[in-house]
């Protein structure tokens, strides 16, 4: 296999977009373009889950492909549930990594506030079993939910390190100004107060509001290119070092232990082992926090700390910026938002950010290898990826 | 007659599985179809529950409960619950209802409440 670098990244602001789908994937994709300094690449991957229901769009690549006017090039859409983004550059990995491209463009979409938010929740848990758990009204804040009172039950997790999962990410994604929530929040506010409860509402017990990752709009892209095309361009050299999948059963009831994440253990175990890596080299991460609980979760189970034991992390501040493992610098799904297809993508665009030094004021200092978990399903589809600088 | 949701057993190694799958999970030796269907067992254990309040707009109610029950021959299902204050570990008995209201279509499956 050949090695694969990230030459170019591009991102829109994770919010509501009041523009058509196809451009959603298309501005960060010129971003990127114009970032690696290329006009043209040899094929190009789309990242999205809902364009057929929620925009009423099927075959995206080709539209974005022409309206990018990189037409000869090819081009496919990737579905693969919120892991979407890390599946299509798992694709574009695969093109360059196999010698068939020397370049190739991987940009992610989604424009879910199109449909109201009942319709934008209905249409996320579709992606449930559809007999044995879609029919029941089973939402993914009701799955995360139910993780999470037995995570409470066995652990000691509570609602304040729930809380401080959010406003931790809240004030990371105050730093980056393509978030979706520049909404500093307190512990006070959330939890403490007499208001607490009327600021911050169940959505499914006992999670709560600011448990929850927005509905957001948004596209991101990287380009992705061999040694030799990198030669050309001088960008530095953000190499894409380790990279695994593993999936599980899709009903969740099915897992012989309903508290163990194993498809994120074994995609981080076999990123870490491509990469000839360990989690302890790693010094900034992009964890799939669509709830607060899954950050915690995830840390545990990519190895950054023993299971059990991310909320004691969390509490000393070993995941906050300027801690020893930063985790979501740039607000993670909770603050900065959760576009499903573009989101993997959108952490790549953060890990290549932090890597080459240009992160402004959420910089990980002297950060040389970061971490990217794209959590699908209720983790059913799991991709992680490992990054690292080459001087 | 009663209404019944199906675990669907191997013709090879006897596993139980729900819900339904084409490859046997124990013995993977199994062709199409070469599984029998058994009724669930309506008798189980709460092992996690929520209330989803908020909920697809066909729902109307403030907030629905739901639960993953281990059932008494060890399989687990997802169900709703109709229990006011559920703990974890109580024992449930489960009846097939009404679970999703559709446009044209009544979907069916197992509703738990306290034993």
């Amino acid at each position: 296999m050949r090695e694969v670098y990230a030459a170019g990244v591009g991102i829109t602001s994770f919010t509501r977009l009041e523009y058509p789908l196809v451009e959603i994937a298309a501005y960060p994709a010129m971003m990127a373009l114009l970032d690696a300094g290329l006009k043209a690449v040899d094929q190009v991957y789309v990242a999205n889950m809902g364009s057929a229901r929620l925009n009423s769009q099927t075959a995206l690549a080709s539209a974005v492909v022409d309206t990018l006017g990189l037409t000869p090039a090819g081009a496919e859409r990737i579905e693969n549930g919120p892991a979407s983004g890390a599946s299509a550059v798992k694709q574009g990995f695969l093109g360059v990594a196999s010698g068939m491209y020397e370049a190739v463009l991987v940009t992610g979409c989604e424009r879910m506030r199109e449909v109201n938010n009942l319709e934008a929740t209905d249409f996320v848990a579709t992606m449930t079993h559809p007999l044995a758990e879609y029919v029941y009204g089973v939402t993914l804040p009701a799955h995360a939910a139910m993780f999470t009172r037995l995570y409470m039950q066995r652990y000691g997790v509570t609602e304040r390190h729930l809380a401080m999962v959010a406003v931790k990410n809240h004030a990371n994604a105050m730093k980056n100004r393509f978030a979706h929530l520049h909404q500093p929040i307190t512990i006070e506010g959330i939890l403490d107060s007499p208001e607490a409860f009327t600021n911050n509402p169940y959505v499914s017990e006992p999670l709560r509001f600011f448990d929850c990752c927005p509905v957001s709009d948004g596209g991101a892209a990287v380009i992705l290119a061999s040694r030799e095309k990198m030669a050309e361009l001088g960008k530095p050299l953000i190499r894409l070092a380790g990279l695994g999948q593993a999936t599980d059963t899709l009903a969740v009831f099915e897992r012989p232990d309903p508290t163990d994440l194993l498809a994120v253990r074994r995609s981080a175990a076999a990123a870490f082992a491509m990469a000839g890596l360990t989690p302890s080299d790693v010094q900034v991460a992009e964890l799939h926090d669509a709830f607060t609980i899954l950050e915690i979760a995830e840390s545990e189970e990519a190895g950054f700390f023993p299971k059990g034991e991310g909320h004691l992390a969390l509490e000393k501040g070993v995941t906050s910026l300027g801690g020893a493992l930063p985790i979501n610098p740039s607000g993670g799904l909770k603050g900065k938002g959760h576009p499903v297809g573009a989101t993997g993508i959108g952490q790549v665009h953060e890990i290549v950010t932090q890597l080459r030094g240009e992160a402004g004021d959420r910089q990980v200092a002297g950060a040389k290898v970061g971490f990217t978990c794209n959590f699908g399903g209720f983790g059913n589809n799991v991709i992680s990826m490992v990054f690292v600088r080459e001087e | 007659m009663e209404r019944q949701i199906y675990a669907y057993a191997c013709r090879r190694c006897g596993a139980l599985h729900y819900p339904f799958r084409m490859v046997c999970r124990e013995c993977g030796d199994n062709g199409p179809h070469e599984f029998d269907p058994v009724p669930l067992p309506k008798e189980g254990t709460l092992l996690t529950f929520t209330f989803v309040h908020n909920l697809p707009a066909e729902y109307e109610v403030a907030r629905l409960g739901l639960g993953v029950v281990e059932l008494s021959n060890g399989l687990r299902m997802l169900g709703q619950l109709e229990i006011a204050d559920p703990r974890l570990g109580m024992k449930v008995v489960g009846e097939v209802k009404v679970v999703r209201q559709e446009a044209y279509e009544r979907r069916y499956g197992m509703v738990f409440r306290a034993a």
